[in-house]
């Protein structure tokens, strides 16, 4: 194992290590506080809507699969064919945000807010500092593709990448694992 | 097929079995969530983030994840039975 196989910049290695590291740490904290009241969080965790995160998960990963064919693309000089990958790669992004708001509307008219039971904190802070790094995503895939320079472009994926499995490990917990499960 | 697009078929199908999986009660069920969840992510991390590839490097993340989702299914296992 050495630190030069790692595919891509080093930073970007950091940066993901770094947000794994701290979704992992509100995680663990919301599974710990579900301690104190399991059945408060089992009720409110029963609140939301599984179908939307389902939906989401299936908008971001073919959102990575986007992103993974523009970095093809742009390894092999294609900066034209990369453009076209990152188009819908960052509209998927975009997509993954309507169906969220959707969701957080939703939970709100139902009377789920940020203070109304601390598994909704968790819920609001983790969900929505992803939503911002799909927000930043998008923002970032659009930078990349003005000159898509095969760098730039596996950055930009890496990053994306990144988004796509911050979801996956934060859904289980955060929407499924209750006692109906 | 290409790498990525085969990344991404394992994908839909690991979500297919997360909603498969959902409804059913039970400690092995969370388990089984939580296992899916690490298949997603090492697919994830292997195939579009090319870790594959790179000796080591892998089960570098993957076991520490594994580790962490055990974690979350003790605790899990602690507030509901």
């Amino acid at each position: 194992m050495d630190i030069d196989d790692l595919p891509g910049e080093l930073i970007m290695w950091i940066l993901i290590a770094s947000e794994l590291l701290v979704f992992a740490a509100g995680i663990t904290a919301m599974m710990a506080m579900q301690l104190t009241d399991p059945s408060g969080f089992a009720a409110a965790r029963g609140m939301l809507d599984g179908r939307m995160a389902a939906l989401n998960t299936v908008v971001l990963v073919t959102s990575g699969l986007f992103a993974a064919r523009a970095e093809r693309a742009a390894a092999r000089g294609n900066r034209q064919a990369a453009r076209l990958a990152l188009l819908p790669a960052a509209l998927g992004g975009v997509v993954f945000l309507a169906i969220k708001a959707l969701e957080y509307s939703r939970d709100l008219a139902a009377g789920a807010g940020m203070d109304s039971h601390p598994f909704f904190t968790f819920y609001f802070l983790l969900t929505g500092f992803h939503a911002a790094h799909v927000i930043a995503g998008v923002a970032v895939l659009g930078l990349v593709a003005i000159r898509a320079r095969p760098d730039g472009v596996q950055a930009g994926a890496m990053f994306w990448h990144m988004v796509d499995l911050v979801w996956v490990m934060i859904l289980p917990p955060i929407y499924l694992i209750g006692p109906a499960s | 097929m290409s790498a990525p697009t085969r990344t991404w078929l394992i994908l839909i199908a690991l979500t297919a079995a997360t909603v498969a999986l959902a409804p059913l009660p039970g400690l092995a069920a969370m388990a089984g969530l939580l296992a899916v969840a690490w298949f997603k992510a090492r697919a994830i991390l292997g195939g579009f983030l090319h870790l594959r590839a790179a000796p080591g490097w892998l089960p570098a993340l993957t076991v520490p994840l594994a580790l962490w989702m055990a974690a979350i299914w003790g605790l899990a296992a602690l507030a509901f039975t």
